[in-house]
């Protein structure tokens, strides 16, 4: 008599999506050691069954593009993002990693954490024990309290501050430091890094280039040639807002990726209807680039750019008034102090032109649910400010003292603001879907939900393409850019990856404040909607609304 | 596969000033008008960069002004 197989896990009765944008059908999956067992029919019993009826089945979602690299250490789930289907994270975007990290640089790099990804710098002082210096070190820090799969890149701006020291952020590289630093990415690429990133654009928090943007291209092709031993990825930040440079940017990632044979990725990939041509000819660099050979992904988030912040924290929002950041960076009594000091309010309402800010500041909306006084909630600043007879940017800063600065507003449609622009390129073949920049810029918006818009916003509502299109898209595509072995698909044999939600229910919750961050504490958050169950190799990390005590996520490539 | 015509560039050598890079791209003019040409079709890092005229080694530099697309 045959014996009855004997499973770990069977998700039952569910709408098989297996990731690789074949249409769905009914069926299992059965899960043991961490792998898939079986996909079908499924005949046998399992020490756990998950009930999908009603539900599709998918592989756990992948998200490119994210800055969880200090989150990790003390949360290993890199809430809420499991929640929303992903089972696999890549921090380390934008040239900045926390390894390999001098303990005596950590300072410099917590600042530009701080600058360019708006972290507070008690997260990296107050929650976890720093033990590392080298990658393997950090690797084995994450690895402690892993729920969801890590595929960390390692940060161009970090590696050549390990190797030049001050001088990174001075003058181009000698021929002895451009070895050692490709002794270092070897080492790191060993250690368990998916790739570089580099970045084109960022500042520290003095205002200063951040060390890569210092390297010259023969620099860069150097580095590429050891991603090219690995054939590991190189992802970029390019000046996305504009058309030529983005296009330059292209043109050089193309030529990196002919030469040492490596996937390279650059995001984002930027809509914006005041530039309405910059991605439609971004993307069609692109198609020419891949006609050639190259591998040039660029890619996009969901999400619309919306921006929100109060004048308790620094903002990007600030970004092109170089006096309003380095006054709202300062401690809150100076701060305080420089808004209410009649000079510097003068040279900050200068700032912002003729129009009082009108133009700047008029459109943002007062959020509410925090100190602003409740007739004012909902109304534009434009409004406010006729309502107490005041210029915008005055009534902006009074109104923010008034109440302890505790006023948030929301600046909505910065980019990204049509859904008909964006469905299709979405959908583009070439277009890889990421960019949502999770875990950082806590206090301007919401990084986490951007599958579940992806769904929501552009199968249900706008058809931009099919459930089984956009599952493929971030999961086996993703998968198999960033050359992740044995993730995105559910096969047998595949690591068990996997997400149960409704798909007429799958979405992003309500942007709202959580106050579950060390430190300074604040961060926008989205909950998931119609995420049921979400495993990790093979053990359910969360379900029925909860987390649960899984600690099964590995660093993988 | 050959690729359609895009804006022309060039990335700074390690020390080079506005000068050079103006006597390097555009041999052809004088050097003061080569370099006001730079600068005017460079304005990401002559004018809105601080400071101003900050060359680095990973910029991209246009060495003629933008082309016309239809």
């Amino acid at each position: 008599m045959r014996e009855m197989a004997m499973f770990d896990v069977i998700v039952r009765g569910g709408t098989v999506v297996d990731g690789t944008g074949a249409p769905g059908f009914a069926g299992d999956v059965a899960v043991k050691d961490g792998r898939i067992a079986a996909v079908g029919q499924v005949s046998g019993e399992a020490k756990r069954v998950v009930d999908a009826q009603g539900r599709v089945v998918a592989p756990g979602f992948i998200d490119p593009h994210t800055h969880f690299d200090v989150q990790l250490l003390w949360d290993g789930a890199a809430r809420p993002a499991l929640e929303h289907g992903v089972t696999c994270v890549v921090p380390g975007n934008c040239s900045l990693s926390l390894a390999p990290l001098k303990a005596s640089d950590r300072k410099a790099v917590v600042g530009m954490f701080q600058q360019i990804e708006e972290m507070p710098p008690e997260a990296f002082t107050t929650a976890f024990e720093w033990t590392w210096e080298d990658f393997a070190g950090y690797r084995s820090a994450l690895e402690k309290g892993l729920s969801i799969n890590v595929a960390p890149l390692v940060g161009h701006s970090v590696i050549r501050l390990w190797v030049m020291g001050p001088a990174s952020q001075e003058r181009a590289a000698f021929p002895d430091e451009i070895a050692a630093m490709q002794a270092l990415l070897r080492e790191c690429l060993e250690a368990g890094a998916v790739g570089l990133s580099t970045s084109f654009v960022d500042l520290d928090e003095h205002g200063r280039p951040v060390p890569s943007r210092y390297a010259q291209f023969e620099e860069l092709d150097a580095l590429c040639a050891v991603l090219g031993e690995f054939g590991r990825m190189l992802q970029v930040v390019p000046e996305f807002y504009a058309t030529d440079i983005t296009i330059a940017r292209i043109d050089q990632l193309a030529d990196l990726s002919i030469r040492h044979d490596i996937p390279t990725t650059f995001s984002p990939l930027f809509d914006t209807l005041a530039v309405p041509d910059n991605a439609e000819r971004a993307i069609a660099r692109v198609e020419e680039q891949f006609a050639r050979g190259a591998r040039v992904w660029p890619q996009m988030q969901t999400r619309p750019i919306d921006i929100s912040f109060s004048l308790l924290r620094p903002s990007l929002f600030f970004a092109r008034l170089p006096r309003w950041v380095r006054i709202l960076r300062q401690p809150l009594e100076q701060r305080v102090a420089a808004l209410n000091d009649p000079d510097t309010r003068a040279k900050m309402l200068a700032d912002l032109g003729s129009d009082g800010g009108e133009a700047m500041f008029g459109r943002l909306v007062a959020r509410g649910g925090d100190a602003c006084p409740p007739e004012y909630v909902g109304k534009t600043l434009s409004e406010i400010a006729g309502l107490r007879g005041q210029p915008a940017g005055l009534a902006l800063i009074e109104l923010s003292l008034e109440n302890g600065l505790d006023v948030a507003f929301l600046s909505a449609g910065q980019g990204h603001q049509s859904t008909d622009r964006i469905g299709p390129m979405l959908a583009h073949p070439l277009v890889h879907i990421g960019a949502s920049d999770g875990g950082a810029h806590l206090a301007s918006f919401s990084t986490y939900g951007d599958t579940g818009y992806l769904f929501s916003e552009f199968v249900r509502k706008a058809g931009a393409m099919s459930l089984e299109k956009a599952v493929a898209k971030i999961t086996s595509e993703t998968a198999d850019i960033w050359g992740l072995k044995d993730r995105g698909r559910l096969a047998t044999g595949q690591c068990a990856d996997i997400v149960v939600f409704d798909p007429d229910a799958i979405a992003r919750g309500d942007e709202l404040p959580a106050f579950d961050m060390p430190g300074d504490g604040m961060r926008y958050v989205r909950a998931a909607r119609g995420v049921d169950t979400v495993l990790v190799n093979g053990e359910v990390a969360y379900a029925a609304g909860a987390y649960t005590d899984s600690r099964s996520g590995v660093v993988c490539v | 596969m050959e690729l359609s015509r895009q804006r022309r560039f060039v990335t700074p050598a390690p020390e080079e000033t506005i000068e050079d890079l103006a006597a390097r791209a555009l041999p052809d003019q004088p050097l003061q008008a080569a370099v006001d040409s730079i600068k005017s079709w460079n304005l990401h890092v002559f004018a809105m960069r601080r400071p101003p005229g900050l060359m680095l080694g990973s910029d991209v530099i246009f060495v003629e002004p933008p082309l016309a697309h239809g």
